[in-house]
């Protein structure tokens, strides 16, 4: 991510939580901040807490972001943003925990009079990890038709190629699924798990010689010892974390669909 | 063989019962940029970095990269960095800081580095990294800010120790934490009691074969990976060095310490020159260093050691200055001296009076002058650091002093008043440690060190990654003194100053005598005779040599094996 998207990045951030950018130039923004955005990035439970006892105006803070030190005028002072940085971090967080779960609709243009049938999908945005001492993340995205059991992969790139409202739109309804939000989330992770069972995991068996020859190290300078101890015990553990190998699915988001015969 | 797979069922509960609640649902501009997030956070190969794609200010080197890479990759973030000194191990420290704090698994760090090297580690990191490091100066900035650099004296005391104590850091970083080798100081118990989780030792001296030094570092890195203390020192004994036979311990080492010689990494180092100027004593000089020597032949020089005939014949090869400091030191130590010390001292004192040119400095005179260019000069003493200054001012040449003692901002500003403004720069020893001076390429030795390595560390000042022109080095040993016995033995027999560092490491640690210091105490100080003494040095030169074949045999060895 180089700076200049993590800029734009920003602004839509920003946008998208109702925030105002009060002053802006090359290289840097001045945002003032929501009352909810506050709660979230700037950390302070003490004073929304004490605010919401005493009952006094709330004046949530202004945050000014430089994205470009070298582009921004010397008088601004602000926090500097890089790739990397835990502020960053922090925003990347905050967009995953805001939008984990969403409900949109198919803003179809059907001539006006005839009402249109909108099919519940879920989607799921997935992460993969596979994990030993080495980590490699995939990226999956998977649509699921609630009524016919259909299963499509990049279903979050079909998304964007649609037009999708939070509101149902005029003349439309919606079918009722046949298979439930939770067992489809089931056979979502079913899929998934399939699919990893089917992969080679050689990785996974070299991890294990690795972490196999570490323990021989670590047995051999406490193999005199009768009584191995606490350290030992917890050098072992420490081994284990660092080479069992195990892959994760975790969640990014995801949520009900509703859409069109015609748009998967 | 199958892998355990995991399934986080979090978010399942909570998408149920939103969907039980009618909502709340997400807005679709951030749903759409936490997938954007999630594409730019993923690492999809298990190998290879990330960091260096988004460092544009930055051209790693390759032995710098596989450095980073290794210890992502391999070593779980717990390792000595050992690098031959300017190979750019800040530029390695900094690849792996970014790349975890890219992965997201590093946020909270703490660098401690030498006084003098805080202002640049905190300017490189935020120049070349994008790395917010902010120099320590006031105390809340241990909480407030995430990448902190101060130095470890700073550091270790209250208030600011206890506040550090009480935060839980992702990654430490050490600079010359070779420092660190002794289990009983206060540094080492500092480091050892910081919550950490990734950390990086950073030393251009590698653990010395000494056993002891190979577990408190390695504790340090992952207590108790070694066994405990004792059990560990019953099967090793402690001041063994028997470390190379240990295949086992060996294998450990490796699998903590990274280190890169000149010669591994490639890169085409501009050469070395080295020059070594005779320098003739004038009578009176003479005399005084006559006068010195007598002493150890004197029954009962009161309380003094060998070791003060010894630095007084050495102070003599340096200054007048030094040696009439060292005497009255001498003098005001004893609370009540007696007349026969008094007496001697004066005599000394005389002595030092009746000197009334200094050879050497008369020498590096003419050499800056033939120079024209900068020049750092390197002594031992401070009192021929002010002489010198004093010296070269009478003829016009601008100098700056360096010490060890210097405040920071103060070593920063004498740094860019030597590039700016001054033609020379004065260092004494403990000034030679943590300052970059790769702009210059001259290296005058007043006096010459008896440890090689700290001679090494000297000439690492300038000779090291951004050095465009060839180095030269220029040693001043004066005739028929200690001195022209020391170049001899240590710059000459073993060709000390044709290796590169890498050798000279290796076979200083492989010489199983201890301290080169204490030998030379015993040869200069303690033989009876000029035939002793010669004898003694033939000694320790061909077991200097003969470390030096066993490490070549065994690199051949080595080679032949694999």
């Amino acid at each position: 991510m180089q700076q200049q998207e993590i800029h734009k990045f920003l602004e839509r951030y920003f946008h998208a939580n109702g925030c105002e950018i009060i002053d802006r130039g090359p290289g840097y923004m001045t945002v003032q901040l929501t009352i909810d955005l506050d709660k979230e990035l700037m950390n302070r439970p003490f004073y929304w807490h004490y605010l919401e006892k005493t009952g006094g105006i709330p004046n949530p803070m202004q945050m000014t972001l430089i994205t470009n030190q070298q582009l921004s005028p010397p008088h601004i002072k602000g926090e500097v943003i890089h790739f990397g940085s835990p502020r960053l971090h922090q925003i990347f967080d905050s967009a995953r925990n805001l939008a984990g779960y969403i409900r949109l609709y198919e803003n179809h243009r059907q001539a006006p009079g005839k009402q249109v049938p909108l099919r519940p999908w879920l989607g799921m945005n997935i992460r993969v990890s596979y994990q030993c001492d080495r980590k490699r993340d995939v990226f999956k995205s998977i649509g699921l038709q609630l009524i016919n059991g259909q299963m499509v992969e990049s279903f979050h790139d079909r998304l964007l190629g649609m037009s999708l409202t939070p509101k149902i739109p005029d003349y439309s309804f919606t079918l009722s699924p046949l298979i439930m939000p939770g067992s489809g989330v089931y056979r979502v992770a079913n899929f998934i798990k399939a699919e990893i069972e089917q992969e080679d995991h050689i990785w996974a068996d070299e991890a294990r010689k690795r972490w196999q020859k570490d323990l021989s190290l670590l047995e051999h300078f406490y193999e005199e010892a009768e009584e191995k101890g606490e350290s030992y015990e917890n050098e072992k553990t420490a081994l284990q974390e660092q080479y069992e190998p195990k892959v994760n699915i975790s969640i990014i988001n995801g949520g009900l669909f509703y859409l069109t015969d015609s748009a998967v | 063989m199958t892998v355990q797979i995991g399934f986080d069922s979090a978010w399942q509960d909570e998408f149920l019962k939103r969907i039980d609640d009618d909502g709340p649902w997400g807005n679709w501009e951030l749903y759409k940029l936490a997938v954007e997030v999630e594409n730019h956070t993923t690492i999809p190969e298990f190998e290879g970095l990330q960091a260096p794609k988004h460092l544009p200010n930055l051209t790693p080197l390759p032995h710098q990269l596989e450095v980073a890479k290794q210890v992502v990759e391999s070593m779980n973030g717990k390792a000595i960095l050992a690098d031959e000194v300017g190979l750019g191990k800040t530029i390695e420290a900094g690849l792996i800081l970014k790349e975890y704090m890219i992965r997201g698994l590093v946020k909270k760090v703490l660098i401690l580095v030498p006084a003098s090297l805080v202002s640049q580690w905190a300017m490189e990191l935020n120049s070349k990294f994008f790395i917010p490091a902010v120099a320590q100066r006031k105390s809340y900035v241990w909480e407030q800010c995430d990448v902190v650099v101060s130095s470890i004296d700073t550091a270790k005391r209250n208030p600011h120790r206890d506040i550090i104590y009480s935060l839980d850091y992702d990654l430490i970083i050490i600079d010359e934490a070779h420092k660190l080798k002794n289990n009983k100081t206060r540094n080492y118990e500092f480091v050892q009691n910081l919550k950490k989780k990734f950390c990086l030792l950073l030393t251009a001296t590698p653990i010395q074969n000494r056993i002891s030094e190979i577990f408190n570092l390695v504790s340090l890195l992952k207590p108790g990976h070694l066994g405990n203390e004792s059990a560990f020192y019953e099967n090793y004994k402690k001041d063994s060095r028997s470390l190379n036979d240990d295949a086992h311990l060996k294998e450990l080492v490796n699998k903590v310490m990274i280190r890169n010689r000149r010669a591994d990494t490639g890169i085409e180092w501009t050469k070395r020159h080295v020059e070594t100027i005779p320098i003739e004593f004038s009578q009176a000089e003479r005399e005084l260093y006559e006068a010195v020597t007598e002493l150890r032949s004197e029954e009962n020089w009161m309380g003094s050691s060998q070791f003060s005939v010894m630095t007084l014949q050495r102070e003599a090869c340096s200054s007048r200055e030094a040696v009439y400091f060292t005497l009255q030191n001498m003098l005001k130590r004893q609370e009540q001296p007696p007349i026969a010390f008094q007496d001697q001292i004066q005599y000394l004192i005389k002595k030092v009076e009746a000197v009334q040119q200094n050879s050497k400095a008369q020498k590096a005179l003419e050499l800056i002058q033939k120079i024209n260019d900068k020049v750092i000069i390197f002594t031992e003493y401070r009192a021929t650091q002010m002489y010198l200054q004093w010296f070269l001012k009478q003829y016009g040449i601008t100098s700056v002093p360096f010490r060890g003692g210097f405040k920071r901002g103060k070593k920063d500003w004498m740094r860019e008043l030597f590039q700016k403004n001054a033609q020379v720069l004065i260092a004494t020893e403990a000034g030679g440690e943590g300052i970059n001076l790769q702009f210059c390429n001259h290296i005058i030795n007043f006096d010459l060190p008896w440890n090689p390595m700290r001679l090494e560390q000297r000439i690492g000042r300038i000779h090291r990654l951004g050095q465009e022109k060839d180095v030269m080095i220029y040693n001043f040993a004066t005739k028929k003194t200690v001195e022209e016995h020391i170049m001899k033995l240590l710059y000459e027999k073993i060709h000390l100053f044709e290796k590169v560092i890498g050798d000279l490491d290796d076979i200083l640690t492989r010489l199983e005598f201890g301290s080169i210091d204490d030998h030379l105490v015993d040869i200069f100080g303690k033989s009876a005779s000029e035939g002793e003494m010669r004898i003694k040095m033939e000694n320790l030169t061909s077991m200097i040599q003969f470390a030096e074949d066993l490490k070549e045999g065994e690199l051949n060895a080595a080679t032949g094996n694999s």
